[in-house]
C-alpha cells in the first residue's frame, strides 16, 4: 500500500469507525489492514472483570466459595495464582462486603500480570512510581507478606485520597508514600532493589474500556507523554541498586510510548539490558514499529492486545541494571 | 510533611485513650514490635507504626520529601481526642472485648452509613456503658467499623427492637462512598 492509498483507507475506516485518522494510519502500519479491522472490532466487545485476591486479609482458596454464594463465578487465570475472572452478575463488584473487608481488588489481568513480572521478594525496598490508586502497591505489598519496604510515588493530591484508602482498606503495613514529581529521585535514602514504573500515559489501550479515547487525544498529546515516560525512565533507571530489576508498563499500545522509550533508555545507559519474562502471556514487544529498526531485545517486552488477548492494551518490558566490574567499566 | 518521633507523654495520653475503651494493654498489642511516628496536618496529627529500622533509614532525610503515609495507620488526634484508624480495627476486633456483633442485614446497612438498633444486635458484652465506643462485628467476626453505644449494653434487653443502641462512627464503606 502507498502513503497515499493507506492514508486514504484510514481516513475511511476513521470515519466509518470514530477514530482520529491519526491513529488508525498508526495501526495499519503496524499491522496491516485485517488485523486493524480485528482490532477495532475488539474494541467494541467488553473487557471481562477480573479482580486480584488480597492474601494479606483472606486465603485464595476461601474467595470462590464466599463469592459463589452471592452469586458471583471466578475462573482462574492461568499464570497469576491470586487472579481471577470475574462474573460479577447483576451485582456491583465495588460493592460488596468482600471489597469494602479489602478481600479483594478490582483489578486488569495486564496490571496484575506487570506485578508478577517485577516479582518482589519479602524484605526488599521496592520503589512504585506513579502510584495512585495503588492496585499495583498494594499488589506488591501482598507478595512481600507485609516485609521489606515499597516506597510509592505519587504526584497528584486527589489521586493521593484513593492511594491511602487503597492501602488502608487491603491491610498494607510496608508501604511508605510520599508525594512528589517521580521524576526527582535525589533525595531518596535508599537504593531500591526493584522498581515499577506503571507511567502515565496516553491510555491508547483503553479503547474498549472507555470509547472517548478514540478521539480524545492528538499525535502531540502522545509526544507530551513519551517525553514525560522518558523523563521518568531515566530518573528511575538512575535511582535503581547495581544488579536492580526495573519494570516498565503503560497502559498504551503505542510504541511511542513503549519500545521507543526502552530503545532511547538502552542507548544511554549501556548497563540496563531488557530480561526474559519467564511467564508465558501476551505477545512479544516490537523491535521494528513502523519499519524502524530498534534494539533487537525489545522483543523480550511483552504486549496485552484486545484483538489478541481479550485485555485492555497493555505494555510490560522488564530489565536489570548490571552491576559494574571492579575495574570500573 | 515531615515525620517525628512521638513524645512519651503524648504517647501515654493517647495508650490511655485506647486502653480505656478497649482494655488495658490494646495499645501496646497493636503497636506490637514497631515504634510510633506522626505526620501533623493542619487540623490533626496522624499516628503510624512503622518497624524500628525504618525511623534510622528515613530521619534524616525527613524534610525534603513529604510524607503523606507509612507503615501502619494506628489513628488520629484532633483536638485532644484519639480516633483510631480503620487500618487497625481488624486486628483490634482479635483483642478487644468492647464490641457489638449484628445480623447479616444491619451489617450491610452499617456498610452503608447506618446505626444500630436493638432487633440488629446479636451479641454485646453487658459490661459496656453508655458513650462508649465499640467494634462493630458481623457473624464472621469481621470489623465492619466503629460505633458509639447510645445505652448502657446492660439495659439491652429493656428496650424496644427499634430502638437505637449503637450510632455508627465509621465504617468500611465510608472511603468508598467518599471517593464516590
Ligand atoms: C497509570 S496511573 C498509575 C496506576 C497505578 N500504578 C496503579 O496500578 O494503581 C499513572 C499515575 O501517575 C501519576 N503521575 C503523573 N505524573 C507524575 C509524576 N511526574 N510523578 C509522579 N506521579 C505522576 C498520575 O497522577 C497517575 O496517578
Amino acid at each position: 500500500m502507498s502513503n497515499k492509498e493507506l492514508r486514504e483507507r484510514a481516513k475511511q475506516l476513521a470515519r466509518e469507525h470514530g477514530y482520529l485518522q491519526y491513529m488508525i494510519e498508526r495501526y495499519i502500519s503496524l499491522w496491516g489492514e485485517e488485523e486493524t479491522l480485528k482490532f477495532i472490532e475488539a474494541c467494541e466487545q467488553p473487557i471481562r472483570t477480573s479482580i486480584r485476591v488480597n492474601t494479606l486479609k483472606i486465603s485464595i482458596t476461601t474467595i470462590p466459595n464466599r463469592l459463589r454464594d452471592k452469586g458471583v463465578a471466578l475462573e482462574r487465570i492461568p499464570w497469576l495464582d491470586e487472579g481471577f475472572y470475574a462474573d460479577y452478575g447483576d451485582s456491583s463488584p465495588g460493592a460488596l462486603l468482600e471489597h469494602m473487608l479489602g478481600f479483594y481488588y478490582i483489578q486488569g489481568v495486564p496490571s496484575m500480570t506487570a506485578v508478577h513480572v517485577l516479582d518482589p521478594q519479602p524484605g526488599e525496598t521496592v520503589l512504585d512510581l506513579a502510584a495512585a490508586p495503588g492496585g499495583k502497591t498494594t499488589h506488591i505489598a501482598q507478595i512481600m507478606k507485609n516485609t521489606g519496604m515499597v516506597v510509592a510515588v505519587e504526584q497528584d493530591r486527589q489521586r493521593m485520597t484513593s492511594l491511602r484508602s487503597n492501602i488502608i482498606r487491603c491491610g498494607a503495613t510496608n508501604t511508605l508514600v510520599l508525594r512528589g514529581d517521580a521524576r526527582k529521585l535525589d533525595h531518596l535514602p535508599f537504593k531500591p532493589d526493584r522498581i515499577l514504573l506503571d507511567a502515565p500515559c496516553s491510555g491508547e489501550g483503553l479503547i474498549p474500556l472507555d470509547p472517548s479515547r478514540k478521539t480524545s487525544k492528538t499525535m502531540a498529546d502522545i509526544r507530551f507523554c513519551a517525553t514525560r515516560e522518558d523523563e521518568m525512565l531515566e530518573a528511575a533507571v538512575n535511582a535503581l541498586a547495581e544488579g536492580g530489576t526495573m519494570v516498565y508498563s503503560t497502559c498504551s499500545i503505542a510504541p511511542e510510548e513503549n519500545e521507543y522509550i526502552i530503545d532511547d533508555i538502552l542507548k544511554r545507559h549501556p548497563e540496563m539490558e531488557l530480561v526474559r519474562i519467564p511467564t508465558e502471556f501476551g505477545s512479544p514487544g516490537y523491535s521494528e514499529p513502523y519499519g524502524v529498526q530498534l534494539n533487537k531485545s525489545l522483543t523480550l517486552a511483552r504486549r496485552f492486545l484486545p484483538h489478541l488477548h481479550g485485555t485492555e492494551g497493555f505494555f510490560i518490558c522488564k530489565m536489570m541494571k548490571r552491576r559494574r566490574t571492579s575495574d570500573g567499566d | 510533611m515531615g515525620i517525628e518521633l512521638v513524645d512519651p507523654v503524648d504517647w501515654d495520653s493517647i495508650t490511655e485513650q485506647i486502653d480505656i475503651e478497649f482494655g488495658e494493654g490494646t495499645t501496646k498489642a497493636l503497636l506490637g514490635d514497631r515504634v510510633p511516628v506522626k505526620i501533623a496536618k493542619e487540623k490533626s496529627i496522624i499516628f503510624y507504626a512503622i518497624p524500628m529500622d525504618w525511623m534510622t533509614r528515613l530521619t534524616e532525610v525527613s524534610e525534603e520529601l513529604d510524607f503523606q503515609f507509612i507503615g501502619k495507620e494506628l489513628g488520629t488526634l484532633e483536638k485532644g481526642r484519639f480516633r483510631l484508624g480503620l487500618q487497625v480495627l481488624s486486628e483490634l476486633a482479635k483483642i478487644t472485648h468492647s464490641f457489638i456483633i449484628v445480623s447479616k442485614k444491619a451489617a450491610e446497612a452499617f456498610t452503608y452509613g447506618r446505626s444500630i438498633i436493638r432487633e440488629s444486635v446479636l451479641e454485646l458484652n453487658p459490661s459496656l456503658v453508655r458513650g462508649q465506643r465499640v467494634l462493630v462485628l458481623n457473624k464472621n467476626r469481621e470489623c465492619l467499623g466503629m460505633a458509639s453505644l447510645s445505652v448502657d449494653a446492660a439495659k439491652l434487653l429493656r428496650l424496644g427492637g427499634d430502638r437505637l443502641v449503637a450510632k455508627n462512627l465509621v465504617d468500611v464503606g465510608w472511603f468508598l462512598r467518599r471517593l464516590g
